[in-house]
């Protein structure tokens, strides 16, 4: 009954998609045969409008450096719950698991961020103490 | 010289005479900041200084409550606490960003952590119900009047160039929706929940409601004087408003929609959008609206949606102005032609 | 000689009327008739709270967003297609002293922003805001420059607890909210800044930081960093102006804070209103035409 119901849902949603997507379906951008996997260090995230971007150094096993751009969500969200511009800094280390651009550029959406001890970035409210954060600015 | 000096006296007679009938015309149109010898109103409507009700603040319009009643819910318009509480759970569990099952191609739609996302969009609307539509009584869109050879035409095109853009092959701007190319979004009426940013903040000032809306940074300023519409050839994204006071309800009227901006590629010409706001308690507005285009849908429908009052702030939400994404669209698309792939 | 004579007969007519208009007019407005200076005896019309009615749909009619300092009529770019619809207006200049005390780059960095003006190229992320001004691609002006756009905005200020006065700009409906006696800073930079008000006396002071320091001050060039802030001054002289007065401070371009201050005027057509001016659908072509499909290909 749950699982018939579900799919009703899923039905309902699939023809009511406009409410409902970000500002672009993501499967437009982004390949779903090409998940990704990287570890990185931020070198800038840029606050901005419809989506925020994620600026990530990846050392590659040959000593090379790629410079990623990882895409987020509005910022306007975490605005809301206490995070600023210098919520994440630089030099910060972060997983990343997402899905790389079809035309195979260095990008990639951000589906899943983490810190290396497992902590969901921007998980919770500014002000944790999260090791991300500058402390100087947090409220 | 002394003609000169005559006619300087009259331009400066003039001047006078003009800065009169200025200040006079000025005056006649100056909103009267009086409060209004209205009949007491009840005593639990919160009222501006000037007697209008008062609708000011900052509110959150989101639910998960779906437009349109689910099949399986379809014999309930309402649901009891035990079923309301099975409803929200499974909508929030389909809803949820941070499941990973599903596939791939579902999970790269999911796009991101569930906290970018507004938390409120998981909770089901306080009354129960099923759907935010109230009328037609199934709670769903009515069905639609047979589309003429022109909207048909339309309407395959549009497909066309959605599944295009779907592919990430769109082949210039114009084949991106409204949204992608930051032109407008949920600020076009009638308002609708969305994933994030539902933030939505009223200003009332004497002879105005002004309704500011996050995404894309507009606001709506409804003049509630009684003047005319707008003639209908000067049409526009979010149409022409005019409100007026109904009791405790601010009816807001909207005409003069451009063709690509109504719900539901209806037609401008007799597409008609009403709105009801009406403050039902200090901490929530219910907004309802009712849409009628005889050339689109065979009856009108109406949806009720609570909007509720947050301590949020709302925050500038720029997008054409750093909208890297419709580049890197558009140049991906190009890029992967070269490579020799292709959409039909 | 009898035109001349018609003529003067006319003009006494006026003259009577105008006079009679005058002397009426003194003790009502209670104004000098040598337009440009106000009385500053003036007092504006209150709100319920007691503070100064600044609602209303205003407009700047100065040249300034061509230029803010002294410039000439000039023809604009392509004239051989735009003739005199792409040319420039004349206009004497806003800021205090007509001179803006650049820092010597930043006087060549102005230079080199007006010699790329017209120039775009969004082929790279990190260049995407390097050339151009921002107005050719429809981006929000910022402030204080939204303010002295060819076009109106609309004040909705209300009256009582809630802490908001909204301003709503024509120009690709852009808005900003004034937060009165606010406290907390901008989370990020926004392109119309973050704008904290309060009143002194009549004058509505805001304080804008949290500029994006893409944006210009006007199609000439001038431009800013993020450390801008700005404090503008709304002051009502008449039922139909207000005296609008800005400071610039940027320690990063300039080297000295300056001024800027113009009336704004009240839109007085009946039934006047905001209206659209959402320009990106004009831009496309010129920003994004490059990654277009083309039939050829």
């Amino acid at each position: 009954m749950r699982m018939k119901f579900l799919v009703a849902v899923i039905a309902v949603m699939v023809l009511e998609l406009a409410p409902l997507v970000a500002h672009h379906a993501f499967n437009s951008e982004f390949d779903s045969k090409r998940p990704i996997k990287l570890r990185g260090t931020v070198t800038k995230m840029e606050w901005i409008n419809p989506h925020a971007w994620i600026h990530v150094d990846v050392k590659k096993p040959d000593g090379s450096v790629e410079k990623w751009m990882i895409e987020a969500g509005t910022p306007n969200t975490l605005f809301r719950r206490g995070f600023t511009k210098n919520s994440l800094q630089a030099g910060t280390e972060v997983l990343i698991d997402g899905y790389q651009s079809k035309d195979g550029s260095l990008r990639a959406n951000g589906r899943d961020l983490t810190l290396p001890n497992g902590q969901t970035l921007f998980l919770g409210s500014s002000g944790t103490g999260a090791p991300y954060e500058d402390k100087t600015k947090s409220k | 010289m002394k003609i000169i000096s005559f006619i300087a006296a009259l331009v400066v007679m003039v001047a006078g005479g003009v800065l009169l009938t200025f200040a006079q015309s000025a005056q006649g149109q100056a909103p009267a900041v009086k409060a209004k010898s209205t009949t007491s109103p009840p005593a639990k409507t919160r009222r501006t200084p000037w007697g209008d009700p008062d609708l000011q603040g900052i509110w959150n319009i989101a639910t998960s409550t779906p437009l349109q009643r689910p099949d399986r819910v379809s014999a309930k318009t309402v649901l009891n606490d035990e079923e309301a509480v099975e409803f929200q759970e499974e909508l929030a569990q389909e809803l949820n960003r941070d499941r990973r099952d599903g596939g791939p191609e579902a999970d790269v739609n999911r796009a991101y952590n569930e906290h970018w996302m507004d938390a409120r969009r998981l909770e089901i609307v306080k009354d129960k119900r099923t759907s935010l539509i109230v009328d037609p009584p199934d709670g769903r869109i009515p069905a639609l009047v047979p589309p003429t050879p022109e909207v048909q035409k339309k309407r395959e095109a549009g497909a066309a160039a959605a599944r295009r853009f779907a592919a990430g092959m769109p082949r210039g701007p114009e084949e991106m929706s409204n949204p992608v190319r930051c032109i407008i979004r949920t600020d076009r009426p009638p308002y609708l929940p969305t994933i994030y940013n539902n933030t939505y903040q009223i200003f009332q000032s004497p002879g105005y409601v002004a309704i500011l809306v996050e995404m894309i940074h507009s606001a709506r300023i409804i003049p509630v004087d009684g003047r005319p519409h707008l003639r209908t050839g000067l049409r526009q994204w979010l149409g022409d408003t005019r409100g007026r006071w109904d009791g405790d309800t601010l009816v807001i009227e909207t005409t003069n929609f451009r063709p690509d901006s109504t719900f539901g590629d209806a037609d401008p010409s007799t597409y008609k959008l009403t709105e009801r706001l009406t403050r039902v308690d200090p901490d929530t507005i219910a907004y309802e609206f009712t849409v009628e285009d005889p050339k689109t849908w065979t009856r009108p429908w109406t949806a009720l949606i609570p909007w509720n009052k947050t301590q949020d702030q709302l925050y500038e939400y720029a997008c054409h102005e750093d909208n890297y994404d419709i580049v890197h669209l558009l140049a991906g698309a190009r890029k992967r032609e070269k490579a020799g792939e292709a959409v039909k | 000689m009898r035109s001349r004579l018609s003529i003067f007969a006319m003009g006494v007519g006026l003259a009577g009327i105008a006079g009679l208009l005058w002397l009426v007019a003194i003790p009502t407005e209670g104004q000098s008739t040598n337009v440009g200076t106000f009385p500053g005896s003036y007092k504006a019309p209150r709100m319920p709270d007691g503070k100064p009615n600044l609602n209303g749909i205003w407009q700047a009619f100065t040249t300034a967003n061509w230029d803010i300092q002294d410039h000439e009529a000039q023809p604009g770019p392509h004239p051989e297609l735009m003739g005199a619809y792409g040319a420039g207006p004349a206009g004497q200049g806003v800021v205090e002293g007509n001179e803006i005390p650049y820092q010597a780059w930043a006087l060549a960095k102005k230079k080199e922003n007006y010699e790329n003006r017209m120039k775009v190229d969004v082929s790279s992320d990190e260049r995407w805001h390097d050339l151009g001004d921002p107005e050719l691609k429809c981006y929000m002006p910022g402030v204080p420059r939204a303010t002295y756009m060819p076009f109106p905005f609309q004040i909705v200020q209300g009256s009582g607890p809630e802490p908001y006065i909204l301003m709503a700009y024509e120009f690709t409906s852009s808005t900003r909210v004034i937060r009165m006696n606010w406290k907390d800073e901008a989370p990020a930079e926004s392109w119309m800044g973050w704008s904290r008000g309060r009143w002194d006396g009549d004058t509505l002071v805001v304080d804008v930081t949290g500029l994006r320091k893409e944006t210009w001050f006007d199609r000439a060039g001038n431009f800013h960093s993020d450390a801008l802030h700005v404090v503008e001054r709304y002051t009502p002289v008449s039922p139909y102006h207000l005296q609008y007065d800005v400071t610039i401070e940027d320690p990063q371009v300039f080297t000295r804070p300056w001024k800027m201050s113009m009336p704004l005027y009240r839109r007085m057509e009946k039934d006047v209103q905001l209206l659209e001016f959402k320009c990106v659908p004009f831009t496309e072509e010129l920003v994004f035409g490059p990654f277009r499909k083309r039939s050829s290909e």
